[in-house]
Parts: structure tokens; C-alpha cells; sequence
């Protein structure tokens, strides 16, 4: 289950940031978030250490923390999204799956004539769309 | 990991007992503790004491069923690292074996009493013959020792102890003999061992004991350095433990899962070692891994919570621990290959301070389920009493209440009740906040060492949060200091609010009432949006409180109030109340990085770029607040660099306020209808500023009165260079610009140049026409005061190349200081009788070849002073001469501002005199010089002279300029004066008595004569000197005109012809020719020689002999021709 996901500027500012969670603990989840960058400025620094799969924008498990596991993924444009998710059998391919599809979105949103690009997105029809698609997430895969 | 028994913590390592001969302990032991592998020693005092080791009578193999009271014996281990020996080793001396029947008998009985005892628990046995120096045994109570004993002869060693060299050997050999022994011991125990697993799991009996059997196997395994063994047997041990979960039955349901995972604890310690120990770092992460996620939901029955984020916590903090010390970890992190395709691993899971990040989040779990287990029980004291006496009991993970039956000792077992009392009460005395601290402090170091900043600051967040709650406010509030500032760099809105929420509860708490206001103002002005999250809500919520612009319109609230003065903040710690008054008035300055930009952000913009001194320009001061709620402002100072130019601006709603009414006296007050300040919207005002001072004029800052005794200074910036406002620049909101006019907003400068008051001086540069190249040109400078006295004048002249060069060749750039320039400033001379002035030795004056300084005396309004600039031109070269009078009009003082007034003439120079040359040769007569001939093309070849011969030189002058000059004199000079002319060169006639007048273009000839007397080929002729100046009344100084002549060539003439006729002749009357020619070589030449009519060659044939003339010439002779020529019309004969 998917209860963060981000989308993080060039500057390391947070673009978008939604909790999906009952549990009161968005601001935890924030921290999360923003500790996850230091594991994608890791990767992105070492390419080598971490071979071939730069070549992708889907960066893998940055890291687990207690009971959630982040996942990385980086944009031609270095745009990061950071999602995080929680739950013991969270698939990689769920998890790529994801992204392409939460790059699309995003993708859409920035095209909007009226976004300017480097602030953040405030979209409503970003927002439900990524809600869908979040809710969606292991479904596609698993059904 | 320290709390863990030594025995756990260290590899086994095997141990053999020694008795007999007492002496020699020490140094065998010594010796086996030095062996690779070590082994220790225990050594028995006397043979009584070996019985120690026989196995205590008790039902060693329970029933099937019997129920296990526990999986792992405590002392288990213990017991086999330190009191039960692989091998005794007996010594006996060689006089008790070779001494008596008796003592042979005693011998022989002591070894049936030992090896009675070693077979219960098969020990193996060893005996050593201890041999002094000079003794001996005989061979065949040797074998009968050995028989007695049932040793193989390698197992009975001899050892001399008064012979180094055989004991160090013989040592060495009982070394090895102890080492196969124990081996051999350790591993029959385990077969044995695993020869029960066998039969148990076939038999399918308690899973607890095959977990002990697995274990023994395993640790027998490690007593004999075999890992892998080791390792497999754990692994089965911790595998069937796994499974025990939810089976077992044994003990009350709390009790049981602590059974469980402390021995799973246990079972995944001694794993992880031994992977981390073979460097299988990667192995050891996704073991670590598997064990975290099957017994991290094992959570237990509420009330025991707290026990299962303990073990968490141990579990998190023992690892990392382990990862510290291995070497391996570091070593191998880069080339660890990460986990598997589908189960990839984190580079961060191979860093401890992850481990002890997370050891230290499972901690804060643990004290907030066992304070919330603490405030259920109300009986606390009731419970203390009831845990004093549980102890742990024989078995891991279990624990007991010590009953007292008179000198027994008894122990029952608890009820999860009373076990969780005891737990509690327990849990009570550690303080976990200094360890939650202390684990995020190491991994906060580790974290910064590594130049992870984000998750440093995560730690360092946590470690603020706990002295915070400890009231360690200062410590809290230096950590979150350095946290915010990451924060407010990258924009993170959300966790910067809670961070600034915790530092402004540190100000409150500590008193600082400007930190307080500060942080509180930073607060309401975030761009909390409530675009994302904005349900938030905090489980933990922070002083903060949740991030909302309600939550932000609240502490807006509070601050003015406390601001303006209607109310006061209570400081918890000083116990005084946060007041601003005027004692205690609050300054806060805003300047250019400082976040509270948000708050209040100055702009300041002049209308125009330059303005005239005394003219007023207008201004527009533009002011932008966050802030969610309207400000108002009651007073605006502006300041400017001049201070004279600082004005007031006054709410006009809102009363004077009788203390400031008069602090500020002399500046101009202004009164603005409103001074609101709304969020994001820029308050403009623009007011017009003036000033009598030449040069910049700069906004420095803005200072904002609000209450009494609050003001704000802000920065001023300008609108052109204004960075963006830090965190909103990611907001998505409508940019607004400072200014109305979008002009200015682009390029409006906070500063204004206010240029000088015009010049009320006149300063002329009284040149007239050409310069003339060498001569000391003169410009007449005059300076006239028409309304300004000139106090501390000053000229400035400079030369400059028209065309923008410098004033000497580039070539020539490293001799600066030589005679380089092309035009320079020689002199400035001032008129005489005013010299004094000149004299005064605290005038500047400097003269540079191009640049020169001079200072002009004090004038008066309507006085004139003049001076003369000389300047000689060296190339004739255009060049633009800038004269510049710096003064002040009204007095001395350095300080006092300076008028400026700039002149340029453009002045071209120009050459006066053309000197050229030539050659002549003697009158009709013409020697043959052979060069000419070879190459007639070429014209550049310098002239030849005949040797001996006498020459005549026309040195002539030209005037080229445009005005008349008069000719002083011309010479040829010698170059080279020591070593002589080789040649004479004399002037025929005499000099000139009186210059000679030259108006432009005439020409002045004068002639010499040259007869080159050396035998060189080059003659050098010598300078031309010409003395020249201008015909412009007599004080014109002369001017001296060179110019080297070229070298010329020196031939030998082979023949020189020689003609000589009348100087005219008459029609029809014949006249004699006369062809004089001299052979000068040494040989004999042939001439041909012919007559031709130059003028009219068509004419009849003039010539009465014109057949050839074919004759021999004879060394210096001459042959002379006559030819007689007749004219026969009116021509002349050539």
C-alpha cells in the first residue's frame, strides 16, 4: 500500500507532497521523504557503484525504515519522485508500474500552459489523478 | 550488545584442565593461551580436586513425557567454556613413577580414579611425564604407564622443564597433542548430540529440545572453528524456533514469546557474528532483514508492548553494533553485491548509524508503551513489592520468583501478571531518554561524517525532540537551529513549521523574548499552502501545533499582541513575564539572507538614475509582508547614506506618539493617509527625496515602527536585484512586482548618482595650429574664475593617442621610462612673478611623460591664472590633449566637494624639415663602377662612390610645414668621432652668416665635397644636423634636426673616362672631343669604343671618323682620342 508520494524539485524543494494515510503521521512521512533524497543524491553521484540501473529513471528501493519502504525514481528533467510504501509484499514491478504511470500524470500536469515550471504543483485534476492511481496500485499486476 | 554474557560474545574458545605438579601450570598455560588457536587452561590445584568434573546424578534424558521446562540452559554455555575441559592433562614427575612400588601403586590408582570419572563425560585424558634435568625413566615403566593409563604413546609426553630448548618443544608437542584431543572431544560431543536430533526428530519430541540440541551441535561446532557447521546448525535452531510461535504451550502466553525472542535474539546474534566474521556482509544485512520482518509483528498482548519495542530496539541496536565493528563493513559496502533481483538491498542498510537510528524510533516506541502502561496501573507501589525477588531462572528468556524456605532456595514460576509488574518495574529504571539520545547522537555523527545531511538532520531533529522533553532547551535549540536552516534552503514548508515550532517553545521557555518574536514572525509568514496536506494532523503533535493558516493567524495574534504591548508571555523558566517596554524595547533587523524576509521585505527604487544636486527626484519605497494577517505600521523611517536625506513617514490614523514625537527631530516628517500592510500585497509609497551632495545617494533601510517600543529595520533592496523570496519562490501564487510602472520594477536601483554643480570656471587651452616634430610646442592654459573662487585647484593633463594607441610603440613598452614616447609632456611653466606659488613645497606637482599634475593657485571670484604647457612631438602623430580643473568653489577642506571641468584639443604634429641627399660626380668625368652595371634594376642598393675619387654631396632641406622657418644652420657630423671619418668630406664655401628664411616647400641645398680615402667598401658618411626654427618673432628657442645618412659603397673603378671639349662650338667650325680614358687594373683591356648623335640620330651622318675604335689600352696607361667633329647644321654635338 502506497502511503507518501512526492515529487521533488531540482533545488531538493518539495513540488508535491500527498499522504494517503489514516494514521495521523503525515509529518513523519515527510521526514521520510526528504531523507530519502540523501539515498537518490547517493545514487546519482556513484553511478557506477550502482551500475546499470541508472540507465533507468526507476531507481529502486532507496531504503527501508520501520514499517515502510521508499522507492526512488528520477526524470530526464531530474525531477525526483519519491513514493513510500508500507505492507510486506510490495513488488518491484508494482512499483515501476507505478512510476510510469505517475509520470504521465505528472508529465500532463507540467504541460499545463498556465504551470511554471519549478513551483509547486497545485492541480486538483493532478491530485485526483494521482489519488486514483495510488488506489490502484498492486492491482493491475496482482488481478 | 554489552548486556549480553561474555560467553555470547566472544568465539568459543576450548578448554583443557591441567593437575598434577603444580609448578608448571603457569607456563603451560601461558604457552596454550599463545597457541593459534588458543586454548585455555583449568587448573586443578591436586588430583582430589578432578572429581569436580564427574556429572552431577540427575535424569540426564527426560521422558518424552516430561515436558522441557526451557529451550536454553543459562549456564550452558558457561559451564562448557569454563568449567568443564575438554582434555585433563595429568602431570606426574618422573620420581613418582620411577620411585617406589608404593608410589607406582599410588599412581597407578590415582589414573583409575580419574579415568573413572573423565568417562562419564568422556573427557579426554593426556598424561605428561614431567623429567628434571639429569633424570631419566626407563622405557618399560614408560609402556607400563601407558598400558595403566590406556594412552597411545603420542599422548603421554615428556617434558623437561629444566631444558629450554626441549621444553619449548615438548610444550609445543603437548600443544598439539591438547589441540587434536580437544578437537576431537568437541566433535564426538556433537555427533552425539546430533545423533539425539536424529532420533528425537524421528520420535517427533518437544521442539524445544531439538532447538537446545541444534544449538549445542552448533556452539561444539564453533569450539572447533568450524563455521559453516556452526552456522547451519543456528540457522536450524533459529528456524525451528520460528515455527515454535503459536504452538507451543508451555508457559503463560507473555512469557512464552519472551522465551521465544530472547532466544531467537540469541540464536540471531551468534549468526550474525559468525556471517559478519566471514565478511559476508551482504548475507548478514538480508539474515538481519528476514529476522526484523518475522518478528517484528509479533507484538504480544497490549500490556507487554513495551517488551516487544525493547527487543526491537536491542535487536536494531546489537546489529549495528556488530556492522561498527566489523571491519569488513566498511571495508566491502562498495563492492557489496546487494541482495537479490527481487529482493534488492539498500546501500544504507550496511551503515550502523541506520541501525542505531532505528534502534533509537523502536526505543521512543518502548517508553511510550510502557508510560502508557505506567499510567494504567495505578498501584504502582503495590507492584514494587511483588517484583523484588523474580530473578531469571535456569533458562534463557524465563524468569522466576526466589522463594526463601529457611536456607532452601526455591523458585516458582510468575504469572504473566506478575511478570509484567516486574517488567514494568524494571522498565522504570532506565532512563531512555539518554539512551534514545545517545543512539541518535551516533548515528547523527556517523551520519555527518558522511555528509548525509537530510538524514542527519532527521537524527538531529529526534535528538532536539528528546531535550526538549528533557528541558534541555539550549541543547534542543542549537541542533534545531542547524535543522532549520536545511530546511528553509530546500522548501520543506512542512517540516520547517515544526522545527520553528520547537525553537520558539526554546525561546519561550529560555525567555529570549527577540528569539520568541522572531521565530514566531518567521512562522506566520511560512507559505503554509493549502494546497497539499493539509488534513494534516499530527500524532505527535509538536508545539507547532498543525501547519494551517488558522493555526498561522494564531500566532500572528499572539505576536503582535505581545508586540504592541496588551499582553504579556509567561516564561516558564525565569518565571517572569515576556514583556516589551521601554526598557526593553525589541529591535530586529532584517537584512538581505535573513528569513525574515517573509515578514517584511523593503524595496526601494528611485525614479531616476542621476539627478541634478538640490533637484528632487522621486522615490517609491515598496513594502511586502506574509504575514496572514493586516499589519499596520504607525511610523517609517527611511534612510539613506546621507543622513540629511532621511525622512519620517507618520500614519496619519494613528496618534503621534509623544515619546518619538521628538527623538528624530530635523528630519522631514511626511504623513501617509494608511500605513496597512496586507498579505502579499505590496504597500507602495513614493515621496520625493533631494539632495545638495554630489555622488551617490543609497536607501540603506527601512525602519517599521509597530507598538511602542517594536521596530523592524529592514535592508533596503533594489527592485532591479531583488532576490526572490526564499520558500515562496516554489509557491505557485501571481508575482507582483514592486513598483506599478514594470520598468522600473526591472530596473529600479535602491541608489541614485547626483551629479556636480556646474562649473562656474572657465579653463582654456590657447593652441594654435600644427606642431612641429622636435620642437618644445607651447599651450597656453588659462583658468578664469567667472563665479567661482577655485580653492585647492587642481590640473589634471593627459596626452592620448587620437586613434586610442598608447603614446609610445609597442615595441618600445618595456623602456617606458626611456626617451620612448612619441609626444610628451615636457614642462609646465608659469608665468614669472608668480613663481612663488610654484614654489610651495605642499603643491602637487607631477609631470609624466603623458600625465601631469599641477596645482593652481587660490583664485578669486573673477581672477584668471595661467600657465604653459610644453610638449614635444618625436613621430608626427595626432593627439588629443585633455585638460581637466578639479577645485572646490567654497573652501580648503579636503573633504569639501570638488567641481570638475574638462577641455580637450585635439593637436596634430607634424615634420618641419625634409632633409635628403645625393651623390654627384666629378664634372665630365666618369669612372666605371661595376655594380652599377650588374644591377641597374635595382634602386635600393645604396650608392657607390669610386675610390679616390672626388665626390660631391647635396644635402638638402625642405620645409614642409605650413608656416615660414628660419634655416640656423647645417652640418654633417661625424657619427663616430674616436676612430675618424675614412673619408674627407669638406664643405666648399662658408657657413651661413644669417639664417636663411624658408617659406613652406622652399628648399636649402648645401654641398660638399667626399673623397673616400679608405680601403673599406662601406663609407659611412655621417649625421646631418639641421638647426631650425620657427619664423615667428625671435623667442622662439632653435630646434636641432637629424638625420643619419645612409652608408655608401666604395668601388675601385677599373676605367675612368675622362671627356673634355670647349664649352661650345661654332656651325661649320670643328672642335676637338676629348676622350680621356684611364685603365686603372693591372691588366691590359680591350676598348671598343663608338660615337653616337644623341639628339638626332635620323640626321645625316655628323661624324667624319665614325668606323670603330678597336684598341688596346695598357696597364695604367691612357689612350687618347681625338675626334674631330664637325657640325655641318645648328647642332650641337653630343
Amino acid at each position: 500500500m502506497i502511503v507518501c508520494v512526492a515529487v521533488v524539485g531540482h533545488q531538493n524543494n518539495p513540488l508535491y507532497i500527498q499522504s494517503f494515510t489514516e494514521a495521523d503521521d503525515a509529518l513523519k512521512l515527510h521526514h521520510i521523504v526528504h531523507c530519502s533524497l540523501d539515498v537518490v543524491d547517493e545514487r546519482v553521484n556513484n553511478p557506477k557503484k550502482y551500475g546499470p540501473t541508472l540507465n533507468e529513471p526507476f531507481l529502486g528501493l532507496l531504503y527501508p525504515t520501520e514499517n515502510y519502504k521508499v522507492y526512488g525514481y528520477l526524470t530526464n528533467t531530474k525531477v525526483k519522485f519519491i513514493v513510500v510504501t508500507t505492507g510486506l509484499d510490495v513488488r518491484d514491478a508494482d512499483v515501476r508500474n507505478f512510476f510510469r504511470r505517475f509520470h504521465a500524470a505528472y508529465v500532463d500536469a507540467v504541460s499545463n500552459p498556465f504551470h511554471v515550471p519549478g513551483k509547486k504543483i497545485t492541480s486538483r485534476t493532478f491530485a485526483e489523478r494521482v489519488s486514483t492511481i495510488v488506489k490502484s496500485f498492486g492491482l493491475s499486476s496482482a488481478g | 550488545m554489552e548486556e549480553y554474557p561474555e560467553e555470547l560474545r566472544t568465539p568459543p574458545v576450548s578448554l583443557v584442565s591441567l593437575v598434577g605438579c603444580p609448578e608448571l601450570h603457569a607456563a603451560i598455560s601461558k604457552h596454550l593461551h599463545s597457541e593459534q588457536p588458543p586454548i585455555n587452561t583449568l587448573a586443578l590445584p591436586d588430583f582430589s580436586k578432578v572429581s569436580l568434573f564427574s556429572r552431577t546424578p540427575k535424569g540426564d534424558d527426560p521422558s518424552p513425557a516430561h515436558v522441557v521446562p526451557g529451550i536454553l540452559k543459562r549456564d550452558w554455555l558457561l559451564k562448557h567454556r569454563t568449567r568443564v575441559p575438554s582434555v585433563l592433562a595429568a602431570l606426574f614427575s618422573s620420581d613418582q613413577l620411577s620411585g617406589d612400588p608404593a608410589q607406582w601403586l599410588q599412581v597407578c590408582s590415582l589414573l583409575d580414579q580419574i579415568k573413572a570419572v573423565l568417562r562419564s563425560r568422556n573427557i579426554k585424558f593426556l598424561l605428561v611425564v614431567v623429567v628434571p634435568h639429569g633424570d631419566d625413566i626407563g622405557e618399560d615403566r614408560m609402556l607400563a604407564l601407558r598400558k595403566r593409563a590406556e594412552l597411545d604413546s603420542k599422548y603421554v609426553v615428556i617434558l623437561k622443564p629444566d631444558e629450554p630448548s626441549e621444553l619449548k618443544q615438548s610444550l609445543s608437542r603437548l600443544g598439539s597433542a591438547l589441540a587434536e584431543l580437544a578437537n576431537t572431544y568437541y566433535r564426538d560431543e556433537g555427533k552425539r548430540v546430533k545423533l539425539r536430533i536424529e532420533k528425537k526428530t524421528s520420535s517427533s519430541s518437544s521442539i524445544e529440545l531439538h532447538i537446545r540440541y541444534c544449538f549445542k551441535v552448533a556452539v561444539y561446532a564453533e569450539f572447533r572453528r568450524d563455521w559453516a557447521e556452526a552456522l547451519r546448525f543456528y540457522e536450524d535452531a533459529y528456524h525451528t524456533l520460528r515455527e515454535m510461535v503459536g504452538t507451543s504451550k508451555r508457559l503463560p502466553a507473555i512469557q512464552r514469546l519472551v522465551e521465544i525472542k530472547t532466544v531467537a535474539e540469541q540464536l540471531h546474534f551468534k549468526i550474525s557474528t559468525l556471517l559478519l566474521h566471514g565478511g559476508k556482509v551482504g548475507e548478514a544485512v538480508t539474515w538481519f532483514r528476514q529476522h526484523n520482518g518475522s518478528y517484528r509483528r509479533l507484538v504480544g498482548t497490549p500490556e507487554a508492548v513495551f517488551l516487544h519495542w525493547e527487543w526491537m530496539s536491542r535487536q536494531f541496536l546489537v546489529f549495528g553494533e556488530l556492522l561498527d565493528k566489523s571491519s569488513a563493513a566498511i571495508t566491502n559496502i562498495s563492492s557489496l553485491a546487494l541482495g537479490t533481483a527481487d529482493k534488492p538491498l539498500s546501500e544504507w542498510e550496511s551503515r550502523p548509524a541506520y541501525y542505531y537510528q532505528l534502534a533509537a524510533h523502536y526505543l521512543k516506541e518502548k517508553r511510550a508503551c510502557l508510560e502508557l502502561a505506567l499510567s494504567m496501573s495505578e498501584t504502582g507501589n503495590e507492584m514494587d513489592n511483588g517484583a523484588e525477588s523474580v530473578v531469571p531462572s535456569a533458562y534463557v528468556g524465563q524468569f522466576a520468583r526466589l522463594l526463601e524456605q529457611g536456607d532452601e532456595f526455591a523458585m516458582q514460576s510468575l504469572t504473566d501478571e506478575e511478570y509484567i509488574r516486574f517488567a514494568v518495574v524494571e522498565g522504570k529504571r532506565f532512563q531512555d531518554s539518554y539512551e534514545i539520545i545517545a543512539l541518535l547522537k551516533k548515528s547523527y555523527e556517523s551520519y555527518s561524517n558522511l555528509k548525509v545531511q537530510r538524514m542527519g538532520s532527521f537524527c538531529g531533529f529526534q535528538i532536539g525532540k528528546e531535550y526538549y522533553m528533557a528541558g534541555e532547551f539550549n541543547n534542543a535549540k542549537q541542533l534545531f537551529d542547524d535543522i532549520a536552516s536545511l530546511y528553509r534552503r530546500e522548501g520543506w514548508v512542512t517540516l520547517l513549521w515544526e522545527v520553528l515550532g520547537y525553537l520558539r517553545e526554546c525561546a519561550r521557555k529560555y525567555g529570549t523574548v527577540k528569539e520568541l518574536i522572531e521565530y514566531s514572525l518567521e512562522m506566520a509568514a511560512l507559505p503554509v499552502s493549502s494546497g497539499t496536506d493539509t488534513q494534516m494532523k499530527y500524532r505527535e503533535n509538536g508545539p507547532a501545533g498543525p501547519a494551517s493558516l488558522a493555526r498561522r493567524e494564531e500566532i500572528h495574534k499572539d505576536v503582535f499582541g505581545l508586540v504592541i504591548g496588551e499582553s504579556g508571555l509567561s516564561s516558564v523558566e525565569r518565571n517572569d513575564d515576556l514583556k516589551i517596554t521601554l526598557d526593553n524595547p525589541l529591535h530586529l533587523e532584517i537584512d538581505l539572507v535573513s528569513p525574515l524576509r517573509l515578514v517584511l521585505l523593503a524595496s526601494v527604487a528611485f525614479h531616476e538614475q542621476k539627478i541634478k544636486p538640490s533637484a528632487p527626484t522621486l522615490i517609491t519605497l515598496s513594502l511586502l509582508s506574509q504575514l496572514p494577517l493586516t499589519v499596520e505600521i504607525d511610523r517609517l523611517e527611511v534612510q539613506f547614506n546621507q543622513s540629511n536625506c532621511n525622512f519620517i513617514i507618520m500614519n496619519a490614523q494613528r496618534p503621534p506618539l509623544a515619546a518619538t514625537a521628538d527623538d528624530k527631530q530635523g528630519h522631514r516628517v511626511e504623513t501617509s493617509s494608511s500605513l496597512t500592510l496586507s498579505t502579499n500585497k505590496w504597500l507602495r509609497l513614493t515621496y520625493d527625496v533631494k539632495s545638495d551632495q554630489s555622488g551617490k545617494l543609497e536607501c540603506t533601510s527601512v525602519i517599521a515602527k509597530m507598538g511602542p517600543y517594536f521596530t523592524i529595520c529592514c535592508r533596503a533592496e533594489s527592485p532591479a536585484s531583488m532576490e526572490d523570496l526564499p520558500l515562496f519562490k516554489f509557491e505557485d501564487r501571481v508575482e507582483t512586482s514592486p513598483t506599478k510602472d514594470p520598468a522600473l520594477a526591472f530596473t529600479g536601483q535602491k541608489a541614485t548618482q547626483i551629479e556636480e554643480p556646474d562649473p562656474q570656471v572657465d579653463l582654456n587651452l590657447g593652441a594654435s595650429g600644427p606642431a612641429l616634430v622636435g620642437e618644445r610646442f607651447i599651450v597656453p592654459v588659462t583658468v578664469s574664475s567667472v563665479g567661482h573662487a577655485v580653492y585647492s585647484g587642481e590640473l589634471k593633463i593627459n596626452l592620448v593617442d587620437v586613434r586610442g594607441g598608447s603614446l609610445f610603440s609597442p615595441r618600445e613598452t618595456e623602456a617606458y621610462s626611456l626617451d620612448s614616447h612619441h609626444v610628451e609632456l615636457v614642462g609646465i611653466s608659469v608665468p614669472e612673478g608668480k613663481d612663488e606659488t610654484q614654489l610651495d613645497t605642499d603643491e602637487i606637482n607631477k609631470i609624466q611623460k603623458s600625465f601631469g599634475l599641477f596645482s593652481v593657485p587660490f583664485l578669486k571670484c573673477g581672477e584668471s591664472w595661467s600657465c604653459k604647457l610644453e610638449i614635444k612631438w618625436h613621430r608626427p602623430k595626432p593627439v588629443m590633449l585633455y585638460v581637466s580643473l578639479g577645485y572646490s568653489p567654497y573652501s580648503f577642506e579636503s573633504t569639501a566637494q570638488k567641481v570638475n571641468v574638462h577641455k580637450s584639443l585635439q593637436i596634430e604634429g607634424k615634420t618641419a624639415i625634409v632633409i635628403s641627399h645625393r651623390f654627384l660626380l666629378p664634372f665630365r668625368q666618369d669612372p666605371l663602377l661595376l655594380s652599377r652595371i650588374k644591377a641597374v634594376a635595382d634602386s635600393d642598393l645604396p650608392a657607390s662612390l669610386p675610390r679616390n675619387e672626388t665626390c660631391i654631396l647635396l644635402v638638402s632641406a625642405k620645409n614642409s610645414a605650413e608656416v615660414p622657418l628660419k634655416l640656423l644652420g647645417m652640418t654633417l657630423q661625424e657619427d663616430n668621432e674616436d676612430t675618424g671619418r675614412p673619408c674627407s668630406v669638406r664643405h666648399e664655401g662658408e657657413d651661413l652668416l644669417e639664417p636663411a628664411l624658408l617659406v613652406p616647400g622652399e628648399e636649402f641645398k648645401k654641398v660638399f665635397t667626399v673623397i673616400s680615402e679608405d680601403d673599406s667598401s662601406k663609407l659611412t658618411i655621417g649625421t646631418a644636423c639641421v638647426t631650425w626654427t620657427r619664423d615667428s618673432g625671435s623667442k622662439a628657442a632653435s630646434v636641432l634636426t637629424k638625420q643619419t645618412l645612409p652608408d655608401v659603397n666604395v668601388e675601385s673603378p677599373p676605367l675612368v673616362v675622362s671627356l673634355d671639349c670647349p664649352p661650345y662650338a661654332i656651325l661649320g667650325d670643328p672642335f676637338t672631343y676629348l676622350v680621356k680614358i684611364r685603365n686603372q687594373t693591372q691588366l691590359l683591356q680591350e676598348l671598343q669604343a663608338c660615337t653616337t648623335c644623341l639628339r638626332r640620330p635620323t640626321d645625316a651622318q655628323i661624324y667624319r671618323d665614325s668606323s670603330k675604335i678597336l684598341s688596346w689600352v695598357s696597364t695604367l696607361n691612357c689612350c687618347i682620342y681625338y675626334i674631330h667633329i664637325s657640325l655641318e647644321a645648328s647642332l650641337q654635338g653630343g
